[in-house]
């Protein structure tokens, strides 16, 4: 039987998790899960980790088209592919596709507000761009090394006009495993 | 540790459902999110929300610390320790400062909590309008709406009628401007330990199936008016009869038999490390 991957169910999931509430807690901290990534295949492992770890039968995913993704997402999660309309989990694995993803997400109800959709964004390795945020998480304001797909995030969200709660979350992943989180109250500060 | 379960006693799908209303929480500061709260082999309303929330995040590096009402060694902390430990053979520690799990119910630790900590607390009844209206239909509605003139309509009546703010512990607080939150049966002491904490708070409430989180550095304001300020217990001219100390949450002991009042720290650890 041929092997797909070495990626544990329970010790690799428990342990990418407690880095992504890590980072979701503290926006502007970059953690790596640069070793589950590893033990998973295909071109985009650093978000079939995230699927691993979040998704099954009971969410919905899109991923725009991005065939390779759906199938190992189908194969391993058993989770469902459903339209951008009504997906939890939104890959977005190319910058361009960041506009409709915003325009179409889910952004939960003032009474559900959790119902919203989060997106998991593809994002260059280099994080060249210096940007400040503040908000729940985070120390008065933070400034940190940013990959440049964020100012174009911030700028959509903004455009959204969403009324907190209201709102999408952002997890950002580059394929060297590095990761942050942006969560819906996470404000960008003019430096 | 015992196999016949899976790591955690919890299977992965609870746990990664449990887990996604985690990070939800947390990206909603003080809104309840619902979980499908499962079954455990402890009632409901026993610390099963806090149960649930540590064994989806517990892993092999983890410490954990339980805590009852302050003590290590209470019914509850203690059967709480030994089925987690049961099920993942993580170490326990009473130090709060080597945990980086902490379960607690009815009080924040005297030790100032890390980042690198997580707090995890049981909640009995995490609805802070429940005692102002019986639906949970329409305190949802409110806190869509941000009605929450009743809940201040209560604490003008308390203040009427008794000169003062009489609610002890769950005292409700605002979080970030936006949610009013039950910050569980701690007493009024702890509430500002919330606000701009350190660590992350994680509220779980297994009865009522409702998960809520505090991340670190965020606002939470204990309810109060402009000319009533917020006042948390008072414990002047009294100290803890074992460790001497003054600014810690004092317990009353009373002896039926002399008849004597006497106080010492609820946080046990907290006391016996002040003792050398």
């Amino acid at each position: 039987m041929k092997q797909l991957h070495t990626f544990d169910d329970i010790f690799d999931t428990q342990k990418t998790f407690r880095l992504l509430l890590d980072a979701m807690a503290n926006p502007s901290r970059v953690v790596s899960i640069q070793e589950g990534a590893e033990k998973l295949y295909g071109s985009k492992p650093e978000m079939l980790t995230l699927a691993m770890t979040l998704l099954d039968k009971n969410t919905g995913f899109y991923t725009f088209g991005h065939t390779e993704l759906d199938e190992q997402i189908l194969l391993l999660t058993h989770a469902e592919k459903k339209t951008l309309e009504e997906a939890d989990y939104v890959f977005v694995t190319e910058e361009g596709h960041l506009p409709e993803a915003f325009a179409k997400a889910k952004r939960g109800t003032l009474e559900n507000p959790h119902t919203s959709a989060t997106l998991i964004i593809g994002c260059s390795g280099e994080r060249n761009v210096s940007c400040s945020i503040s908000g729940p998480g985070v120390d008065g304001v933070a400034t940190f090394q940013s990959p440049a797909v964020l100012e174009e995030a911030f700028r959509l969200r903004t455009e959204q006009a969403y009324e907190y709660p209201q709102g999408v979350d952002m997890i950002f992943v580059s394929p060297e495993g590095e990761l942050f989180c942006i969560p819906r109250m996470v404000k960008k500060e003019e430096q | 540790m015992i196999d016949s379960y899976n790591y955690a006693f919890l299977d992965e799908g609870s746990k990664r459902e449990i887990r996604r209303s985690i990070l939800k929480a947390v990206a909603i500061p003080g809104y309840q999110v619902p979980f499908a709260s499962r079954e455990l082999p402890i009632g409901r309303g026993w610390g099963t929300g806090g149960i649930q929330l540590t064994l989806s995040l517990i892993g092999p590096d983890d410490t954990l610390k339980v805590i009852d009402q302050g003590s290590d060694e209470s019914v509850n902390a203690v059967n709480i320790k030994k089925f987690v430990k049961m099920c993942t053979n993580v170490p326990c520690t009473t130090r709060t400062q080597d945990a980086t799990i902490v379960q607690t119910r009815h009080r924040v630790p005297e030790v100032p909590m890390r980042n690198d900590q997580i707090l995890v607390l049981q909640v009995p009844l995490p609805e802070p309008l429940r005692i102002v209206e019986p639906k949970e239909e329409v305190t949802k509605r409110m806190h869509a709406e941000l009605d929450y003139a009743p809940i201040w309509l209560q604490l003008y009546e308390s203040l009427v009628k008794y000169g003062k703010v009489t609610i002890s512990t769950e005292y409700p607080c605002m979080v970030e401007d936006r949610y009013i939150m039950n910050p569980s049966p701690i007493p009024k002491f702890d509430n500002p330990k919330l606000h701009e904490a350190e660590c992350l708070y994680l509220f779980g409430a297994g009865r009522e199936k409702k998960i809520y989180a505090i991340p670190p550095h965020t606002k939470v304001v204990s309810l109060a008016f402009d000319d009533v300020p917020f006042e948390k217990e008072n414990f002047k001219g009294k100290k803890c009869r074992l460790c001497g100390s003054t600014d810690t949450y004092l317990d009353e002991i009373y002896d039926a038999v002399t008849g004597e009042r006497y106080y010492q720290c609820s946080d046990t650890s907290y006391c016996k490390e002040v003792r050398g």
